[in-house]
């Protein structure tokens, strides 16, 4: 009995070995030593030297730091506030018997498989001078523009490519929900005498709350690395105007700043933490 | 009556605009892939190439080896994904359904790791390729290895599994075991066979990541025929400002295989990348 035991118990640990080994040669590993680099001045050839949280301080006084830090923020606030919510609106819409609704399914869905390196590079076309978009305003005696050359609207052009690139992920996922809430409290809601926008305050919203949460939660950490776009439509520019923070931690890795790299991969990490911490806290439990 | 048939005909306009406003962009790239360059912005734009030419798929395969990086995307996204169904449904059933001392605070460390957003990791991570490139030459920064181990396990698919595996009643489990089953032949004849759907979902979504993976294959390569289709997309993209015919030839080649993938089993992507989030949180 003891034996059987013991061996069931060495299977446990063959079995989780190979996923562990991986684990921990490049995942606890890296963690570890990032954290330490953070604290040192380190450019890859000479060893590290420890400098405490001169790192941190650098990147918070740096004004480029701290514009990455606030384009990064508009960008999820924009992308937030379009991304999910046109999900759900077109989720709502698509939640009933529908000629060819397999086939919106798929146009909405369609984007949302393509690499995002495709998507940033067509629609950097699509905003050129003389691109599509231009010639359509154009058409319609509309001023074209370049929006992706004006620092004004560079960052805005790139949070439209990248809503459309991935709200029909969203949709997907709310069209799931929706499927999930049980048919009984319609009924009962009209009985009450509910009409359309009753039921989608009292019933849907209700119903999808988890989802929602959900939908932001990965919303939130996935627009903050926020990186393949800026890389191809802008580079960061013009003029600081599209540097987030994973662009500004790839800049500094470029030119071999690895200590300040490393401040800005767990500032990174520190705001994602305390930002689901949030979300959880206080949308998380409340049924 | 008719203010319905009117809402309905409205409905039918608003999505039907919706999904044009998807796939105009995609429309636009193949068109412009097949124009001369002197009619990309030609004015009124052509809808349809005329003349249509194949000189920018010409031109984009001399300029840059695209088949070389349809390849190592196919090798390397294969390779991911059977790491990750093979390792994390193994540790998966271990978590889920065997006892083991520690085996919880290990599971719950692993969850723990699911805060920490890859960009932390990055740049020891790349030191470490480096240095494993110089100590052996053939494993390490810029070679499949490099490519592919980072990505063999997500802790979030060993979650996913684990979730999945415990669906299953332990009585088939002791039932196997009075039979003189032994846990790997448990593994294998009946975890894997009746784990496959949550499997499927697994290396979809491992599929997608992994080949639309972006950050970490540009900054661990750095020879040509190391890169993959997003990494040599985007390096032709920033080389090339000006003409948008052949960028246009390089996006179509870099996004057909995956749309064909997408179009063909379309039901199962779309339930496969959302059933894993839905179902924990629904």
């Amino acid at each position: 009995m003891t034996l059987a035991r013991l061996r069931r118990q060495s299977i446990g640990y063959a079995l989780i070995a190979p996923a562990m080994l991986v684990a921990i040669v490049f995942l606890f590993v890296p963690m570890i030593v990032s954290a330490f680099w953070s604290f040192t001045e380190y450019n890859g050839v000479r060893p590290p030297t420890w400098v405490g949280l001169d790192n941190y301080a650098t990147l918070l006084g740096n004004a480029r730091f701290q514009r990455s830090f606030w384009n990064t923020v508009a960008f999820v606030v924009m992308g937030m506030g379009l991304g999910p919510p046109l999900g759900l609106a077109s989720a709502l819409l698509l939640n009933r018997a529908l000629a060819f609704r397999g086939l919106f399914r798929v146009a909405f869905f369609l984007p949302v498989m393509t690499s995002l390196v495709v998507v940033a590079t067509i629609w950097k076309m699509l905003y050129n001078e003389g691109g599509l978009i231009n010639t359509v305003l154009t058409a319609f005696s509309l001023p074209g523009h370049g929006w992706l050359s004006d620092p004004g609207t560079a960052l805005p052009a790139i949070v439209v490519a990248s809503v459309w690139q991935g709200f029909g992920f969203e949709t997907v996922v709310f069209l799931a929900a929706l499927g999930g809430i049980p048919r009984d409290y319609y009924d009962a809601a009209k009985v009450d005498g509910a009409g359309r926008w009753a039921q989608l305050r009292h019933v849907t919203l209700p119903g999808l709350r988890p989802t929602i949460l959900f939908v932001y939660i990965i919303g939130i950490i996935g627009s903050f690395q926020v990186f393949d776009q800026i890389f191809v439509m802008t580079q960061g520019g013009p003029v600081n105007a599209t540097r987030t923070l994973v662009f500004h931690l790839y800049d500094k890795f470029n030119s071999l700043d690895l200590g300040e790299a490393s401040a800005v991969a767990y500032f990174l990490f520190v705001v994602l933490a305390s930002l689901s911490w949030i979300q959880f806290r206080f949308f998380g439990e409340r049924e | 009556m008719a203010a319905r048939r009117l809402r309905r005909a409205g409905l039918y306009a608003f999505l039907v605009g919706a999904s044009v406003l998807m796939v105009v962009p995609f429309y636009w790239t193949l068109s412009t892939a097949f124009k001369e360059s002197a009619n990309v912005f030609a004015s009124p734009p052509q809808l349809i190439p005329d003349p249509a030419t194949l000189d920018n798929f010409e031109d984009v395969f001399t300029l840059l080896p695209f088949p070389r990086y349809f390849v190592n995307s196919v090798v390397v996204t294969g390779l991911i994904v059977l790491c990750n169904v093979v390792f994390g449904t193994m540790a998966a059933y271990a978590f889920a359904k065997l006892r083991f001392p520690g085996r919880d605070l290990i599971f719950a460390v692993l969850l723990l790791t699911l805060m920490v957003p890859f960009q932390v990791n990055l740049i020891p991570l790349y030191a470490i390729m480096v240095r494993l490139r110089d100590a052996t030459g053939v494993i390490g920064a810029d070679t499949y290895f490099g490519l592919v181990a980072p990505s063999a396990i997500q802790v979030f698919g060993i979650f996913l599994m684990r979730q999945f595996l415990r669906s299953i009643p332990n009585e088939i489990l002791e039932n196997a075991r009075v039979d003189g089953a032994g846990e790997w032949r448990i593994l294998r004849s009946i975890i894997f066979p009746l784990a496959a759907p949550g499997m499927a979902t697994l290396a979809i979504f491992t599929f997608v990541g992994a080949w639309n993976d972006f950050l970490w294959p540009l900054i661990v390569t750095s020879s040509d025929e190391m890169r993959t289709l997003p990494v040599g997309l985007a390096l032709l993209a920033r080389r090339n400002t000006v003409n948008w015919g052949q960028t246009m030839a390089g996006t179509v080649l870099a996004a057909a295989p995956m749309i064909v993938v997408f179009l063909v089993l379309q039901r199962q992507f779309i339930e496969g990348l959302t059933a894993g989030s839905v179902k924990d949180v629904g």
